[in-house]
């Protein structure tokens, strides 16, 4: 227990020393966040002592850019988690990886809805006001309430899925299945659920005509599903723009020797099958008999330091195990080359393109002399039929660092039918609202044309849904699957529903007063530096929770390397894999 | 394919101080970031009386006993008697029992002179700078309840003026009150008389109540009110009209710190023309039992809105 | 070799080492910064002129013959045989349009009580036989501290209002068994010679929280 306390603190020793360690971009980034953060943090000090007063906000429209943020931010909190439901119900492989990523968007944007919700408050130092058993809950009466308690359960749930698996993966565990996917699921019901309940806030409220209406709900669920995937398609771009180095810049040679000088080649054994068994214990439960007649055709080589044992783009069938040393796998994507992960002994890597006769997706090359079991593919595949084996190498086969563009590709079929959704459901909102033409369409009246000569908001919404409509075409048209056009989509549907969300929903409600009073609201400097700061805190949040993930999942950063610390925080980490640790130059 | 020597990760002496160089670096960083964020830090400086640590202790008002309610009581008399030079009486009224308030408000009668509004700054330490104001009068074209047609700023010289009507709106105090439903902190609840409270020293400041009221009764602070010193009331009650604090709700609560003392509240007293009405709806013999059974033509406020005002408004003739 | 695993680049070394200096000029300049105090800063809460303490009066804005004998004031106008002669009950002039034509000492009179004439006759509520009284419909004398029942003789229904604490303003206690209720007479309120209540300025609008300090309030819509 003690052990494993200790070792669970080097882990978050490790991982949090990993954030202060990059290459100059990283340096600068991070100082550009921390700057704009500082900012924030400074205008909230001043609003904590001047008051609320500092913002645009008043008692006419009593919530702003804090709340409206809140709401775009808890869409894409949703969002980012609805992405597994590909991965674990529809068994996309192509998603795998990206679900980490994913959860910690999530995170990340949970984080930032709290702040959001923290800077909104009067009294924030009363905020123990709300912790159920300390203060007073008005569960299950208020909505605010419910929303305290499924946000922070959702970051709660978040927080455990994602350390489970990134330490599972640190110290070379196999991710305990009970430990994790129930919870996996209850993520996906709970995702719904913020969004929803944060809808709710809105729709609850009888006095507030605008917002109280039943297709909210639906709405903020289609705006969500399509911010939220289009934000982790631009955010993914950019992990594999930042984790790769392109290809052949900078370095002599560096997919490897591509003619390796062979040192030794012989056939396998059952001696050989019994050393890999030291590493992979599941194989031991495998019978004799089977093992035997898994050896035909079995080879074994022993390779040097930067010989290449498989090259990307190849078809032949075969699948490696490493048996003693270690190798890089790595991906060339778009005139870029990534590390997708690391193999050490015991490992096997190379057995997707066995198994499905698809050309070898990446490039396996020796980090240190190393010692490979080449197998068939039918060889493989006997020693699958143990059910053991079968799940050690199937779950393995997912543990890698992938963002293929067919990955992004389907993220983009989930933007295009939300995008098309919540457009139709803006649709339906406005024929209601207008078509019936009662007292209670003043505010879509003012959101959208003007009210009595105010007109703050019109250029906000038409924009908004210029964009909306632009996005939706490009989205629906053939040429988004070229990622430009993805991307000039994914910004736009973004930038549109958050102003559809924020600007064309939370402000909108308050315009006219229950009373009828008009009182227009902007943004005031002090508040904007606020939001900025907050922003610039997410994306700080979820820059570090990368920088510890991304050498986790490519296998760099383990518990094996622990005495060598320099082999995953080497400065140049993202763009080349790290020097060989001095351990491995001990044959 | 040579290998590297196993101290190729530091091959030079060069390389060694490129590496301290680094580390100095890096920590100068890390010291001109923490000197930025202390920095950051410096408007608190100004923070001053936000709270005390007796006041962020402070339980929740349902919860204080006896005792502890005059401990509270005592520490508001001395925070006012420190900030105002005032000594005020602060007190803790509780509903009495078979008493039930309700206001009706005459709309035949009401000239929008507006003194109903300045009286209950007056009486209740409503913040002058920023204004706040529990009373909003609205004026209306005549034939018509449409908020949306009113006008909240006329100033024309002279009131009433001819064609219009005048419709002043607080705090309706509902029985089906949203702003009770949706405070996440229950820092405002309804009392047996009727009177919806707000507990000055547990609310948060979300304003989600204030999103939620169909009347627009609902005020907050802020900014740190200000009363005047020379016009402050000193006769106060806990969930009253003892001053407030920046970043909190507050709203009418029908004088609590008069009605529950027997008297009339503030706004009616200073009606010129009668307009207001008010008393115990429980007893037949008060002046609202008496409208409500004698007066054709009452309505509740946005009845569709299923808040069931305890605030009706009603006309002569 | 594979040269892709060697230890970072001089140049990139340099550049490292330029961005950590620059980052730190950049938030030691930030820290100055902030000290300084520079932007953000409110504008002092613009100040609102307090109000007319004249919209605080709960008092009443006339006074009866009642107020004015209980505070033992002058009632001198209500000596009308200081100047009228007993058992001679003055003439009403009226001109060619049935107004009542008002001598010069009764000129601070405004007569509008009932529109189109119909209440002409100041003997529908003075007793012309004793002008210290009034005459009430139903030949009642009443004296004038009883103004208001004479009122009631023909405003029946207002009447009962009033006495119901309904029509016209009260103060004081509604719970009766802590204190009185004050009641007030119809002539606290209502010129008996004409009783429309007159046009008055309101108070100030309300202020916007974010309204300039200066210059006028924007009226809505």
């Amino acid at each position: 227990m003690i052990l494993a306390t200790r070792n669970y603190l080097r882990f978050l020793w490790r991982c949090g020393r990993i954030a202060f360690v990059g290459d100059w971009r990283y340096y600068a980034w991070m100082a550009v966040l921390t700057a704009i953060t500082l900012l924030g943090l400074n205008a909230y000090c001043k609003q904590l002592v001047h008051g609320l007063i500092v913002t645009g906000m008043s008692d006419e429209v009593s919530w702003g850019v804090y709340i409206a943020n809140f709401t775009f931010l808890v869409g894409v909190a949703a969002a980012a988690v609805m992405m597994v439901i590909p991965v674990y119900i529809y068994k996309k492989e192509e998603l795998h990886d990206l679900v980490i990523f994913g959860e910690l968007l999530a995170v990340a944007a949970i984080i930032m809805c709290l702040a959001f919700v923290t800077v909104d408050l009067g009294r924030p130092d009363r905020f123990w006001h709300l912790i159920p058993g300390l203060g007073e809950m008005n569960f299950p009466a208020s909505m605010l309430s419910w929303d305290v308690i499924v946000l922070n359960g959702y970051l709660l749930l978040n927080v455990h899925i994602c350390g489970y698996l990134l330490y599972c993966r640190y110290q070379g565990w196999k991710p305990a299945k009970w430990f994790y996917i129930p919870f996996v699921f209850i993520a996906i019901v709970w995702a719904i659920s913020i969004h929803t309940v944060t809808a709710f806030l809105y729709v609850g409220l009888g006095g507030r005509p605008f917002w109280n209406s039943a297709i909210v709900g639906p709405r903020f669920l289609a705006s969500a599903f399509t911010a939220g995937p289009a934000l982790i398609i631009l955010a993914l771009q950019i992990v594999r723009r930042v984790t790769a180095v392109p290809a052949g810049a900078g370095t002599t040679s560096s997919n490897g020797n591509l003619s390796p000088r062979m040192a030794v080649r012989r056939d396998a054994t059952l001696k050989d099958m019994e050393m890999l068994a030291q590493h992979l214990p599941e194989l031991a439960s495998v019978p004799i008999v089977d093992r035997l007649s898994s050896l035909p055709g079995a080879t074994v080589s022993e390779v040097d330091q930067g010989d290449v044992l498989l090259q990307q783009g190849t078809t032949d069938n075969d699948a490696f195990f490493v048996l003693s040393g270690r190798v890089v796998v790595k991906r060339e994507e778009g005139g870029r080359v990534r590390i997708t992960r690391t193999v050490g002994a015991g490992e096997q890597f190379g057995e997707i393109s066995a198994l499905t006769g698809t050309p070898r997706v990446a490039t396996a090359i020796a980090q240190e002399p190393t010692r490979v079991l080449r197998m068939p593919a039918d060889a493989l595949r006997m020693l699958m039929r143990n059910p053991r084996m079968n799940d050690i190498i199937r779950s393995r086969m997912t543990e890698r660092l992938m963002i293929t563009d067919r990955g992004l590709l389907i993220l983009r079929g989930i933007v295009q039918v939300s995008m098309l959704i919540n457009v139709f459901l803006l649709l339906n909102e406005v024929f209601k609202e207008f078509y019936s033409g009662n007292l209670h369409v003043a505010s879509s009246h003012y959101l959208f044309l003007g009210l009595h000569g105010y007109d703050g908001l019109v250029p906000w919404i038409w924009t908004a849904v210029a964009f909306n409509l632009t996005a939706m075409v490009l989205l629906v048209l053939p040429v988004s699957r070229s990622l430009r056009w993805l991307n000039v989509a994914c910004v736009l549907s973004i930038v549109g529903i958050w102003i559809e969300k924020g600007m064309g929903l939370v402000i909108p409600g308050f315009i006219p007063t229950p009373l009828g009073a008009i009182v227009e609201y902007s943004p005031s400097l002090n508040e904007t530096l606020i939001c900025f700061g907050i922003w610039a805190f997410g994306l700080l949040c979820y820059t570090v929770f990368l920088r510890m993930a991304v050498p986790i999942l490519q296998g760099r950063l383990t518990k094996a390397n622990e005495d060598h610390p320099e082999f995953a925080e080497s400065d140049t980490l993202l763009t080349t894999p790290a020097p060989r640790p001095p351990l491995a130059a001990v044959r | 394919m040579a290998a590297l020597p196993p101290d190729s990760f530091h091959p030079d002496k060069t390389s060694d101080r490129a590496m301290t160089r680094r580390t100095f670096l890096r920590s100068t960083a890390a010291l001109s970031g923490l000197t930025a964020l202390a920095a950051s830090l410096s408007p608190l400086r100004e923070l001053g009386d936000f709270t005390s640590t007796e006041e962020f202790l402070q339980k929740y008002y349902k919860e204080l006993n006896p005792d502890e309610m005059a401990k509270v009581l005592k520490r508001i008399e001395r925070d006012v008697e420190r900030q105002y030079g005032i000594r005020p009486h602060v007190r803790d009224l509780k509903p009495m029992d078979g008493v039930e308030f309700v206001y009706c408000l005459n709309l035949t009668r009401c000239i929008g002179c507006r003194k109903c509004v300045h009286a209950c700054v007056a009486e209740n330490n409503l913040s002058r700078s920023p204004e706040i104001q529990y009373i909003r009068v609205l004026k209306l074209p005549h034939g018509s309840l449409d908020v949306e047609k009113a006008d909240h700023n006329y100033t024309t010289k002279q009131v009433p003026e001819k064609g219009f009507f005048y419709m002043p709106v607080q705090c309706q105090q509902c029985k089906n009150p949203p702003c009770v439903k949706v405070c996440p902190v229950n820092a405002t609840w309804q009392e047996s008389d009727g009177i919806t409270v707000i507990d000055y020293d547990w609310c948060i400041g979300c304003r989600y109540c204030e999103a939620a009221c169909p009347y627009w009764a609902r005020r907050f602070n802020f900014a740190k009110p200000e009363v005047p010193k020379e016009r402050v009331n000193p006769n106060m009650s806990y969930l009253g009209n003892r001053p407030r604090k920046q970043g909190v709700m507050e709203k009418c609560h029908f004088c609590i710190q008069r009605t529950r003392a027997g008297r009339y509240p503030a706004c009616l007293e200073v009606c010129p023309v009668g307009a207001r009405k008010f008393g115990n709806i429980l007893d037949p013999e008060s002046e609202v039992s008496y409208i409500l059974r004698e007066k054709r033509v009452f309505i509740q406020l946005k009845e569709e809105m299923g808040t069931s005002p305890r605030f009706f408004y009603y006309f002569e003739k | 070799m594979d040269s892709d695993i060697q230890p970072p680049t001089r140049a990139g070394r340099i550049q490292t080492n330029w961005i950590l200096a620059a980052v730190s000029a950049t938030f030691l300049v930030m820290a100055g910064l902030f000290v300084a105090n520079l932007w953000g800063r409110t504008a002092a809460t613009p100040k609102v002129p307090l109000v007319d303490v004249q919209f605080l009066d709960p008092a009443p804005w006339r006074q009866t013959y009642t107020d004015l004998a209980k505070a033992k004031e002058d009632l001198s106008d209500f000596d009308c045989y200081g100047c009228h002669e007993k058992k001679k009950p003055p003439v009403i002039e009226y001109d060619e349009k049935h107004n009542i034509v008002l001598p010069k000492e009764h000129s601070n009179l405004k007569l509008g009580h009932g529109s189109h004439n119909r209440n002409n006759v100041c003997y529908n509520c003075h007793n012309e036989q004793n002008l210290v009284t009034f005459q009430a419909r139903d030949g009642r004398e009443l004296k004038f501290q009883d103004s208001t029942a004479l009122c009631g003789s023909c405003h029946g229904p207002t009447y009962r209002d009033w006495e119901a604490g309904v029509h016209g303003r009260t103060s004081g206690y509604w719970d009766r068994s802590r204190g009185e209720l004050q009641r007030l007479n119809c002539a606290n309120c209502h010129d008996p010679h004409s009783p429309r209540i007159p046009t008055r300025a309101p108070a100030p609008p309300p202020r916007g929280l974010h309204e300039p300090a200066t210059g006028p309030t924007p009226t809505a819509h």
